[in-house]
């Protein structure tokens, strides 16, 4: 028995019986019976992914199951790594999903059940997908799986339809594109396996052609700029569990579309390609941490952050495409294993986060940064984890986001004596973006730990805030684990990426991550995340012994907060997430520009004494207001001024049908 | 003026500021901190001619500091308090709370009659009484108001030095 094809075969089954289950279940147990197949499926898919990565292949050709081309499905280890990653994010998110969803009426409907293990299967079943078809097929029931779990709790307001609705168009978007660059591709090849496009060696303009439409489809799924402005409305409206799934899971298939159809299918291509993808993750990764750091809603700063991080995958990805071409081939493979590390890490991270805002969210009753406050106490599972993600979602070392962005710097850096005007260029410009998105990343993260956990509560929300169901605390318990593993070991991941670069037609770097440090050979570099993990321990460890013996035998008073002698501070007084992002808003104002609105209302007798202040603020997605709207507005005037043809009058259509009935066939008497 | 020219003189002046007295007995209270106190000053209702005082006593002509005293923001930071005035009823919970604020160990010095006895606002409505009807007083500077001189000579006992 082949591992992967059983694990596989395994989690397909188990979803599909979740999703019956949905169906079946009474409302009182559906949510446990539907979580516990979900995760079931999950733990079958982590296995026959890590079988696929250590090259146990596995294909399979159902003809009659799909009409024309039949379900292709094969396990290589570039898919093993997306399928491993999805499931071991759904074994988090389902397990999180039960205790998040029972007992509310919502959540625990038969519709969002059902279709919660069938998005997964959707999932997994794209990067198993072989064939054009099947890819196809998949790519769109997942995009339908996640609109109708987006739209799950619609009734809560306007907002979460509006979501739903950009949602919808722009992953149709992204399915129209794919489907004209992969129909086109397989045309060309003149068969729809991957095996055909591989074999067909597509080159030159056709091939252009078929990477920058595919480009659009993917990067709208990985929610890069410009095309990411569903990624902000959908991330938040969307229950946790699906925010989870779609953050960590759903749109680093946007990043394996780029690497399978870019690198493997089309073999490489010119540098160019490679070179824009590079800079379409530069210009996303900066432009989604700015986003994130002025958000004051804690869910749409981490949509935003996903931004960021898919565009630090995509930088590597770029990189290792554009190194290619230039023919450093061991680098590529450095910048290749840094971008799937990334994205490993941030499927970690973004499981953690998502969850803890989800169980904050549902503790509280509010998204808003600047009403909780004083969480950490209240919460203090939910809190600590969130700090262990944030951790993580800063590139800082001991973060799990930290060795994949020092391998990707790794492999820029020493890219420079590659040679060439525009490696010249581009980078010590991608290395400087890196560093600053780093930096942005950590005011962004410290903002939501800090304002969301620290200090007092700002509202009774927050002040009446307990701690999330056990179940639920349990799913973000073993995505913490998941994180501080990969902080302290990395190497545990990298040893297992070298067959998924290999496969997706990169040299594979050799490093040796088997120990405690992480050493490349390519390049000179190594680093000891578990002996810095250890060292920071003991020394926090040794600080705090110290203080105690060297306190002596002075004697310890809690005294009263010491306020100048004025009244107690009020939670007012602190800072909030506005505030906090003030100074950076103020420094980015060119690029973000604001939307403030100061209102003063003096008073009637005398102009000195004000009535009333009103202070306004809003910090609009400029790609949203200068590139839609002028789209969204010519489409609605359209629209409008189409109404004439429709007046209501039966002549009028009847006209329509018989003069558009005889133009066709003068048309076809005058081609023919 | 240069640098230089500024070096030279002074070299040429030497220094010009008087010996020191001896230095008087230490307070019994302060031998703890150990030669060095940072005081914290509440104005607790004074007309400000104390304040003024103080203000010289740690200028440069009179130059508390060099004994090992020194002016800090909050009683956070400071070993003893410095008030000054009558404690008017305004003041009387703002200055026992910057006491409280003091850690311990932690002395409380009034400066000036008004601080000591009340002073000419003896008995007023708007007073509550002397600095020792509100909090325990542990050192005490006469005079109306005392000048630079005494205040040096009474953180001196505190400091010893």
């Amino acid at each position: 028995v082949n591992p992967a094809g059983a694990g596989f075969a395994v989690a397909l089954g188990l979803g599909a019986a979740g999703a019956v289950a949905g169906c079946l279940a009474p409302a009182g147990r559906r949510a446990v019976v539907v979580g516990v197949a979900t995760a079931g499926c999950g733990v079958a898919a982590v296995a026959a992914g890590l079988a696929g990565m250590s090259g146990q292949g596995w294909a399979l050709w159902l003809p009659q199951l799909l009409p024309l081309t039949g379900l292709r499905l094969a396990i290589d280890p570039l898919g093993g790594l997306f399928i491993a990653l999805t499931g071991a994010v759904t074994v988090c998110a389902a397990v999180f999903g039960i205790g998040y969803t029972r007992g509310h009426v919502a959540l625990c409907g038969r519709v969002p059940q059902a279709v919660f293990p069938l998005f997964v299967t959707s999932l997994l079943l794209v990067p198993a997908a072989a064939g054009v078809g099947t890819l196809l097929v998949a790519w769109e029931s997942m995009a339908l799986c996640s609109t109708l779990l987006v739209l799950t709790e619609h009734r809560r307001g306007p907002q979460v339809i509006s979501a739903g609705r950009w949602y919808a168009v722009m992953t149709h978007l992204s399915l129209v594109a794919l489907l004209l660059g992969m129909v086109g591709f397989a045309t060309a090849a003149g068969g729809d396996s991957y095996s055909a496009l591989r074999d067909a060696h597509l080159s030159g303009a056709g091939a252009s052609a078929v990477f920058v439409t595919t480009l659009v489809g993917f990067t709208t799924k990985a929610g890069l700029v410009p095309l990411h402005v569903w990624l902000p409305r959908a991330h938040p409206e969307a229950p946790a569990h699906v925010s989870v799934l779609m953050s960590a899971a759903m749109v680093t298939t946007g990043v394996y579309g780029v690497v399978r159809v870019g690198l493997d299918l089309l073999g490489g291509g010119p540098g160019w390609w490679w070179l824009a993808v590079l800079c379409l993750g530069l210009v996303s990764a900066l432009y989604g941490v700015l986003q994130a750091c002025v958000a004051g809603d804690l869910k749409r700063l981490l949509a935003c952050s996903t931004t960021e991080n898919m565009g630090l995958a995509v930088v590597g990805v770029g990189a290792a495409g554009f190194l290619r071409a230039q023919g450093a081939g061991h680098l590529a493979g450095l910048a290749l294993t840094a971008a799937f590390l990334h994205l490993v890490a941030h499927a970690a991270v973004k499981t953690v986060l998502f969850a803890a805002a989800g169980s904050v969210a549902q503790a509280t009753g509010t998204r808003d940064l600047d009403e909780m406050g004083g969480l950490a106490a209240r919460m203090p599972v939910t809190g600590t984890l969130f700090a262990v993600g944030a951790l993580g979602a800063c590139a800082l070392p001991l973060g799990a986001g930290f060795p994949g962005e020092w391998l990707l710097l790794q492999a820029l850096v020493h890219a420079l004596p590659v040679g060439g005007t525009a490696t010249a260029v581009v980078v010590p410009v991608a290395v400087a973006v890196i560093a600053l998105t780093a930096g942005l990343a950590t005011v962004a993260f410290v903002k939501a730990f800090g304002v969301g956990f620290l200090a007092r509560p700002r509202s009774p929300g927050a002040a009446g805030a307990s701690e999330a169901d056990p179940i639920a605390s349990a799913g973000l318990v073993l995505g913490g684990g998941v994180c501080v593993l990969l902080a302290v070991w990395p190497g545990l991941v990298v040893d297992r990426l070298s067959d998924a670069v290999a496969s997706a037609g990169v040299p594979a770097a050799s490093m040796d991550g088997a120990g405690l440090m992480l050493r490349l050979q390519v390049v000179s570099g190594s680093f000891g995340p578990l002996l810095l993990a250890v060292s920071v321990v003991a020394a926090s460890g040794a600080a705090a012994v110290a203080v105690r013996f060297m306190h002596g035998g002075r004697v310890r008073r809690r005294a009263r907060l010491w306020d100048c002698g004025a009244g107690a501070p009020t939670a007012r007084m602190q800072y909030t997430a506005t505030a906090f992002a003030e100074p950076l808003q103020r420094i980015f104002e060119d690029v973000l520009r604001p939307d403030a609105d100061l209102e003063v209302a003096p008073h009637a007798e005398s102009a000195y004494y004000l009535q009333r202040v009103a202070y306004r603020l809003k910090v609009p997605d400029r790609v949203e207001e200068r590139l839609y709207r002028p789209v969204l507005n010519t489409v609605r005037r359209v629209g409008v001024a189409s109404r004439r043809l429709a007046d209501g009058r039966v002549h009028r259509y009847l006209s329509y049908g018989f003069l558009a009935f005889t133009g066709l066939l003068i048309g076809l008497a005058v081609t023919r | 003026v240069s640098l230089l020219e500024l070096a030279a003189r002074i070299r040429r002046i030497g220094r010009i500021a008087e010996p020191p007295a001896p230095a008087p007995a230490l307070h019994p209270a302060a031998q703890v901190f150990a030669g060095s106190v940072q005081l914290r000053h509440v104005d607790a209702g004074s007309c400000n001619g104390c304040e003024i005082e103080i203000a010289a006593a740690f200028g440069p002509v009179y130059d508390a500091e060099r004994y090992g005293a020194r002016l800090v923001a909050s009683p956070r930071h400071a070993d003893a308090v410095l008030v000054t005035g009558p404690v008017t009823r305004n003041m009387a919970t703002a200055l026992r709370r910057t006491r409280e604020a003091v850690p311990e160990p932690r002395m409380v010095i009034a400066f000036g009659d008004c601080a000591c006895d009340g002073g000419v606002f003896t008995d007023s409505y708007a007073v509550v009484g002397p600095v020792s009807s509100v909090v325990p007083v542990d050192l005490q500077v006469p005079g109306c108001p005392p000048g630079p001189q005494d205040l040096v000579a009474a953180v001196r006992t505190l400091t010893g030095r």
